[in-house]
């Protein structure tokens, strides 16, 4: 079964929850469990690309690894006086470090940070967009006004990517240097998703599609045992994990 | 027997500000009857949209100040449904393919129409079974939408319609930027649902295109007011002069603007052996592979000669405006292209946009301002980068003048009409002294009479300058108007074909 299937309000209250725990516990274990089993279900269990999970977990990476040397170094400002022996003053100045409590708050607030970019990209790489919408619109009774208008939004985007690209070379030729985040063909694209997004809210106006009628929907995304089996499965073993890991 | 009438406008006074003094329709009253083929003509701003969009009810919920007037559809008044109950009466088609879809597929689009006006959810898969299989879609219904060629969204954006079973299918310009078969093909759609007893209400300005189909043409005068009616095939001689009134086609006219091109004459840009693959590529190197996509020109071979108007002809989708952005270096390709008879190669990409300028389909993207006075002058600007400042604004204004734009000088481009923006963008992009120009689709979005009066623009620069103009386009009867040689993509191939004298 893939976690695709999971339905996804019940999957966003979980990892809330999941994160909101976390932030109390301070078991460097527990945390890459987390983040390794966030890593197995997403690779085994979903349609991820590894490589897309490679391309977030990158820069997660890099900032645990930088909150872990700041940890190291400079925690609670008293640097590294837990290991103050003489005996010692050859080795270098990092091993010193590494011997005193520092690592433990390192590693502690490193790997939180990875738990979660494991937890986020779980959610974002193995929930499909339209279905999360219908899900908020069905059980948490998010408006079809807003589900319907981040749909069409989001359909919009291809048609956003090709127009600017010709923005963009419409610049060039007319002998315009144009920067990646060069503010005038933003301002283009601006007007452009003013008159747009009027064109297609008429379009669906036209179509009969009206916030406050009723409606009949074609596909109600549901929840059943198993999703809520998968949350109590993930809360209860952050919370055992918190007291069995210590 | 009285035959029951499906829109019926009485009196209506709409503007878009309510203080505001100009009435978009004035005092506008037009009955159709139900199960005809209408097709509503007039020159651009006289109305004819935001009259569709009064009667769908669009306006004035969605902007706009609707003064007096009664509006009836099927003898139910407008302003007393929503929405959904107004679906069941009429529902609309609009000019831009892209911007009327809501979901990503036509199956999904479909669904969500049907949602709107409750369909029972277990009725819903056959209807859209019988759709497609009525109107020859299946094929699209699980593509994704933005794949699709502009036909061939308007063929889906019907079928919405067609399973919506709404009594009235009105179509704003829908026809204006796809090519010939296509619009025959929808048009073939259209009549098919007359038959089942619908009323079609058509805005657009091929008068031939609808000959053979429509019950009665209506002209628009200013202000949506009807100036004609009763026009059919039968009848359509008495009526020339009204068409050539209000700036409309009148078929079956064609007086030729080219002189023919003598065939010994210097070539601005000639194609040796090219081929170009379809790709979303827009990279910067021409050298950047498009891996196995495929071919839309093959070992193709073309000259376009020097100080003539070169027209490229070709269904929608077959790749002109590709094989134009590879002449600008924006496109990967292989083989030859040689500009006034140096190899693409070896010129730097800014001496080459300093000889070659272009005009998208779409003009409102190309503007580098937000004033039109300061937009020709900065092109200048670029592209003189010595220039004085008081040089530069009287050079922009007196370009500004020649092209009757003067007086909107101060205004926002976006504030132009379709046509204006058009004529900005030429001269813009011209202002540099580029001696050869492309434009993709010069009447996309216009009606014929600015349409017309570009080509005889660009054709009066041609020869005090000695311009060279290549366009491309799907309109076979604008190619041979104006063009001095033609040039028909079809197949991978670039073949001259005969202009008709």
């Amino acid at each position: 079964m893939k976690i695709e299937k999971w339905n996804p309000c019940v999957k966003a209250f979980t990892i809330l929850v999941s994160v909101i725990l976390l932030s109390f516990s301070y078991v460097v274990r527990l945390n890459v469990l987390v983040f390794g089993i966030s890593l197995f279900l997403l690779l085994f269990f979903s349609d991820a690309k590894p490589k897309s999970i490679l391309a977030i977990l990158t820069p997660a990476m890099a900032a645990a690894f930088g909150l872990f040397m700041m940890g190291l170094y400079y925690a609670r400002g008293n640097s590294i006086t837990n290991v103050e022996m003489e005996s010692l003053s050859a080795v270098p100045y990092a091993v010193r470090a590494a011997m005193s409590q520092n690592l433990e708050t390192a590693l502690q607030l490193s790997t939180r940070l990875l738990a979660y970019a494991g937890m986020g990209i779980f959610f974002a790489l193995s929930t499909d967009g339209e279905f999360f919408i219908y899900s908020l619109m069905h059980q948490c009774r998010l408006s079809p006004k807003f589900a319907y208008g981040i749909l069409a939004a989001f359909h919009l985007m291809p048609n956003m990517v090709r127009e600017f690209k010709n923005v963009r070379i419409a610049f060039r030729v007319r002998g315009v240097h144009a920067g990646f985040l060069s503010l005038r063909p933003m301002f283009t694209m601006l007007v452009n998703s003013v008159r747009w997004s009027e064109s297609v809210s008429m379009a669906m106006e036209s179509k009969g599609f009206c916030p406050e009628a009723p409606r009949t929907c074609y596909s109600v995304p549901g929840i059943h045992w198993y999703d809520w089996l998968g949350c109590v499965l993930v809360l209860g073993g952050i919370v055992s994990g918190m007291i069995f890991l210590r | 027997m009285r035959r029951e009438i499906a829109l019926h406008l009485e009196d209506v006074v709409f503007r878009y500000l309510e203080k505001g003094k100009r009435n978009i329709l004035d005092h506008v009253s037009l009955d159709i009857e139900a199960g005809t083929i209408t097709v509503l003509m007039g020159s651009s701003g006289c109305g004819k949209s935001t009259m569709a969009a009064v009667a769908a009810g669009l306006y004035p919920e969605n902007g706009g100040y609707l003064e007096c007037g009664e509006i009836e559809l099927y003898g139910n008044s407008v302003k007393e449904m929503d929405q959904q109950q107004r679906a069941a009466y009429l529902t609309m088609m609009f000019q831009n393919p892209d911007l009327q879809f809501c979901m990503n597929t036509l199956r999904k689009e479909i669904r969500f129409c049907m949602e709107n006006i409750c369909v029972p959810v277990e009725q819903m898969d056959e209807k859209i079974r019988h759709a497609a299989k009525v109107l020859g879609v299946e094929p699209l219904l699980d593509q994704d939408l933005h794949t699709l060629s502009g036909g061939e969204k308007q063929k889906a954006a019907l079928a919405c319609l067609y399973v919506m079973e709404s009594r009235c299918i009105l179509l704003d310009e829908c026809f204006a930027n796809i090519d010939r078969e296509a619009a025959e093909a929808l048009i073939q759609m259209l009549l098919w649902m007359k038959q089942e007893g619908r009323t079609v209400i058509a805005i657009d300005h091929q008068a031939d295109l609808w000959m053979d189909v429509a019950d009665e043409i209506v002209i628009l005068g200013k202000g949506g007011v009807p100036a004609a009616r009763n026009i059919h095939r039968g009848n359509l001689s008495e009526h020339a002069a009204v068409f050539e009134a209000h700036g409309l086609f009148y078929p079956r006219e064609c007086i030729r603007q080219a002189r023919g091109c003598s065939g010994q004459e210097e070539t601005a840009v000639s194609f040796r052996d090219l081929s170009i693959r379809r790709g979303t590529a827009f990279g910067k190197g021409r050298k950047k592979k498009v891996p196995e996509a495929p071919y839309l020109l093959e070992h193709a071979d073309a000259d376009f000669p020097k100080g003539c108007m070169t027209a490229v002809l070709g269904a929608s989708g077959t790749g002109k405006t590709t094989t134009f952005l590879a002449v600008l270096k924006q496109h990967p390709c292989t083989g030859n292209i040689e500009i006034n008879g140096v190899p693409l190669d070896k010129i730097r990409s800014r001496e080459l946009y300093r000889q070659i300028g272009i005009v998208f389909q779409n003009p409102a993207n190309q503007f580098i301002t937000q004033n039109v006075r300061e937009e020709v002058s900065e092109s200048i600007r670029v592209w003189n980068r010595k220039i004085t400042e008081e040089e530069c604004s009287q050079r922009a204004s007196e370009l500004l003048e020649s092209y009757q734009l003067g007086m909107y000088h101060r205004y926002s481009p976006y504030m132009l009409s379709q046509g204006q923006q058009r004529r900005l963008a030429v001269l813009s992009v011209l202002a540099g002294g580029q001696k050869i120009l492309l434009l993709d689709e010069p009447t996309y979005g216009q009606d014929y009479r600015s349409a017309m009066a570009i080509m005889m623009q660009l054709r009066k620069k041609m020869e005090e300058e000695n311009l060279t103009v290549i366009f491309i386009t799907h309109d076979k009867m604008l190619a041979h108007t104006w063009a001095d040689k033609i040039y028909l993509l079809k197949d991978k191939k670039l073949t001259e074909c005969e202009v008709n004298r």
